[in-house]
């Protein structure tokens, strides 16, 4: 049943796919001023522009290029990128890691933050560790992280002459830097995302332990750990994955400031500077990557759904 | 010895006035022996910027041409180092020894011998020779997409007349032409076989050239390494082993870098801190990076309103000139040059061999000041008592700077009646429209910070170039651009080019804008180094060298 409803639900993502590229392929161009005109830029003559056009396929009719864009997207090739010439997909291999490593370590860090404060603060309502616990949530979800970051980064420096490692850390030149790399970028991101992760936990807990079959597995005794986590969280959590499911994107939004800040070479800023560029191609395969990381990993959570509670089928 | 531009240009416009059938002197350039003190090695580690792709001839990114100022040779380039005044651009040969000008229009070029390209594929260190200057300049006038080849639309043919001599025929007497080819925007020497495995240059593997330093890494949005080039021709040179150049996108990180000692230049271009920030951290410098060294020199960077004097209001001078006097240029210093900034007439202050300062200007000088009771009588006389709605086309460039000064340009406009209602685009937009000229009533906006006064001048008031934004047509300035193109002496070149600026004071095609002074910031281990305007960071590090 469940590979049946995995494959209707695969089936129904590829007219959303289809809507997603088109509106992404066309976007950006609506936007005045091509990558024609920025590669020549300020001393660039009308005969330049119009020979450089043709040379790279822009004159051809939107719909034209999008057709034979999507043919090559659907056997693997995303093209080349207009200014550097290289195949998208091999720039994608080249980012990809970085930025998924760090959406990685950003849901992991916002997890562990979110469930456990979420459940003392719900087991704990109304105390002096539930109202700390909330007001940090507001705060998490308050503050910029942007502005998180700077300070992170120019206080140490100020005060200690010390900063993060300029330049990125690749894994295989040392394991132990890079992770350190990676780790304070993935809090700052992971911060926003476990005061919401945070606060629907303890709500959705209090609503659970609330119910009648919590009250008996109070009255048969049971430890407070086994009803609150064994019969109460694992009823609450499925509103929790639903919404971790929906943080994906703003993680990933949120990796561009984050990127740039920290000098880390990931897909998010590959699309800033594409955008900037107007390289067609690159913002598409970007687009089209993440779009489809968006659709497989609400499909990933509907799934889990029946996993986590055994009364789901599909 | 080197010679400078103006020593040069005194010679051949006294040889020329003499008899344009005597053959001028060549210019001969010995090689520089090692400077006394000089250490080899160490790394020197600079802020850097992505470049968008690596073809010199495909953009006219600093990101690109930045990078590649490491790698590629010119024929001339300009004199660097402590001697050398910020703003002035003297000329000695790159991989030219020597140099004449046996006509008007004609350049001779003996190359040095024993140039070799970096030991990298297609050309594994071969000997440069006279085919791969005149490739790479017939390449560098023809290739589709080269936004810099008007640098060199003088030149009507190049050739090898033998192994290391390069011949240059113009079209017409062009004086600039040396300059032009120093310019780091023009031609980076490039080997044939190179762009034929590669199809272009754009990709990092086609670095090669015969520079002092060769391409050693390339990380997207990480950064570059370069390595010294142990052939490089002029013998002990360079003496820095090892340049790492990190993409930096964020000020905070730049900054807080900065003052935990990571980079050795002044993180802004070129090697300078923006004064807003400088203020900021100057006191924490001190206590941190005591060694630090600090130069002050002006901007080539100069901001202008320009309008279509083509129809009204603005073909009426009388409105130029009271849009000009409108302007508090020393109130726009204060606000966004924490009060530190240059006057500029048309030429901008920071060349200054060629600018004219202000009280010179005569009676132009005026239009200058800050008089808003003026303004408004010039209005008034030219039909305007009220004033006039207009639009002004602007993009922030990304620059908190550029949008203070528009504001205070626009409150200002509107005090004296010009409500110029804004008109902001994308830098993409703004760039296909408004800065080809394509606007209804007025642009604000920065130029490029060029090297020299051709540049700002031509290019912006001679008849239909395609950046004369105001849609200028005055017959006396496109005689004298002319002019000055065909003067080979340097003085009454000058004076020509002062005329043209007085003359332009008067018109007042364009609103001037000050510019600010450029803190040029460099650690004190890092000797034998001036910072200078330019792209040429790899001309201004050839010969420096690191104490630590």
């Amino acid at each position: 049943m469940l590979r049946r409803y995995l494959v209707r639900r695969l089936l129904v993502a590829v007219p959303s796919l289809l809507i997603a590229t088109a509106i992404v392929f066309t976007l950006p161009r609506l936007i005045p001023g091509d990558a024609v005109q920025l590669m020549l830029a300020e001393t660039s003559y009308a005969k330049d522009i119009d020979e450089l056009r043709a040379k790279l396929g822009l004159d051809r009719p939107f719909h034209v290029q999008y057709v034979e864009w999507i043919g090559r997207a659907a056997r693997g090739d995303l093209g080349e990128s207009l200014w550097t010439r290289r195949p998208v997909v091999q720039e994608l291999g080249q980012r990809l890691p970085v930025t998924a490593e760090l959406a990685l370590y950003a849901t992991l860090i916002a997890l562990l933050i979110a469930v456990p404060v979420g459940v003392l603060a719900a087991a704990r309502q109304d105390s002096l560790s539930d109202y700390v616990v909330r007001s940090l949530a507001i705060l998490g979800l308050s503050v910029p992280g942007f502005w998180l970051a700077t300070l992170l980064i120019v206080l140490p420096a100020i005060w200690w002459g010390w900063r993060p490692v300029t330049g990125f850390v690749e894994f295989r030149a040392d394991p132990l830097g890079h992770v350190v790399q990676i780790l304070l970028p993935a809090v700052i991101l992971g911060v926003a995302s476990a005061a919401a992760l945070m606060r629907l936990t303890r709500g959705m807990l209090l609503e659970v332990l609330r119910q009648d079959y919590v009250r008996t597995a109070w009255a048969k005794g049971l430890a407070e750990r086994a009803v609150v986590i064994k019969h109460g969280l694992r009823n609450a959590v499925i509103p929790v994955i639903t919404l971790l499911g929906t943080q994906l994107p703003q993680i990933l939004g949120g990796t561009v400031v984050i990127e740039t800040i920290f000098g880390l070479p990931g897909v998010s800023r590959f699309l800033f500077d594409a955008i900037n560029q107007r390289d067609y191609p690159v913002i598409q395969g970007v687009n089209l990557l993440v779009v489809s990381t968006v659709v497989l990993v609400n499909l990933a959570v509907d799934a889990l759904y029946a996993v986590l509670d055994p009364r789901i089928r599909y | 010895m080197p010679l400078s531009r103006r020593d040069l240009l005194a010679l051949s416009g006294g040889a020329l006035a003499a008899s344009t059938l005597r053959p001028s002197v060549a210019r001969a350039q010995t090689p520089k022996p090692p400077d006394a003190g000089a250490r080899r090695g160490g790394t020197l580690s600079l802020r850097t910027w992505d470049p968008p792709h690596f073809d010199p001839f495909q953009t006219i990114s600093y990101k690109t041409h930045i990078a590649l100022s490491f790698t590629h040779s010119r024929l001339l380039k300009h004199k660097a180092g402590p001697s050398v005044v910020p703003g002035t651009f003297v000329i000695e040969g790159d991989l030219a020894e020597s140099w004449s000008q046996p006509s008007e229009t004609t350049y001779v070029f003996k190359l040095r011998k024993g140039v070799r390209w970096h030991h990298k594929p297609p050309v594994n260190g071969r000997e440069l020779t006279a085919d791969d200057v005149v490739y790479s300049v017939n390449h560098f006038l023809t290739v589709k997409g080269n936004a810099n080849a008007y640098m060199l639309k003088s030149v009507a043919k190049v050739e090898a007349t033998d192994k290391y001599t390069v011949k240059f025929t113009l079209k017409e007497p062009f004086v600039w032409f040396l300059d032009m080819l120093a310019n780091p925007l023009a031609v980076a020497i490039v080997a044939r076989e190179v762009v034929e495995k590669h199809g272009d240059l754009k990709k990092h593997e086609a670095v090669v050239g015969t520079g002092p330093w060769m391409l050693d890494a390339y990380r997207p949005n990480v950064g570059l390494s370069f390595v010294r080039n142990p052939g490089y021709v002029l013998a002990g040179l360079p003496y820095i082993d090892r340049v790492e150049m990190t993409v930096d996108e964020d000020n905070a990180s730049r900054i807080s870098a900065f003052l935990a000692g990571k980079y050795d230049l002044g993180w802004e271009f070129p090697g300078t801190i923006n004064r807003t920030d400088w203020v900021q951290i100057k006191d924490t410098l001190k206590q941190k990076r005591p060694n630090l060294k600090t130069v002050e020199y002006p901007s080539a960077v100069m901001s202008h309103l320009s309008m279509r004097t083509d129809g009204k209001p603005f073909d009426d001078v009388r409105v130029r000139q009271a849009m000009s006097l409108a302007i508090d240029r020393k109130a726009i210093i204060e606000a966004v040059f924490e009060g530190v900034g240059v006057l500029n007439p048309p030429v901008p202050a920071a060349l200054r061999e060629w600018s004219i300062p202000i009280d010179k200007l005569g009676d132009g000088a005026r239009y200058y000041r800050y008089d808003p009771t003026e303004a408004k009588r010039l209005l008034a006389a030219a039909g305007y008592p009220n004033g006039f709605p207009a639009t002004m086309c602007f993009t922030t460039y990304g620059s908190t700077i550029l949008v203070d000064s528009m504001q205070l340009v626009q409150k200002y406009l509107k005090d004296v009646g010009i409500d110029a209602k804004l008109d902001t685009k994308e830098y993409g937009a703004y760039i296909s429209t408004c800065f080809y000229g394509k606007f209804d009533s007025m642009t604000y906006g920065p130029q490029t910070g060029f090297l020299e006064p051709d540049n700002f001048l031509f290019g912006q008031y001679y008849p239909d170039e395609l950046k004369n934004q105001s849609h200028i047509n005055d017959p006396v300035v496109a005689d004298m651009l002319v002019r000055q193109r065909r003067t080979a002496d340097v003085a009454k070149r000058r004076e020509i080019i002062f005329d043209i600026q007085r003359h332009l004071a008067r018109q007042q095609y364009y609103v001037q804008m000050p510019s600010g002074v450029y803190i040029g910031v460099w650690e004190g281990a890092l000797k034998n180094y001036a910072p200078s305007f330019g792209y040429d960071y790899g001309g201004r590090l050839m010969a420096a060298w690191l104490e630590r």
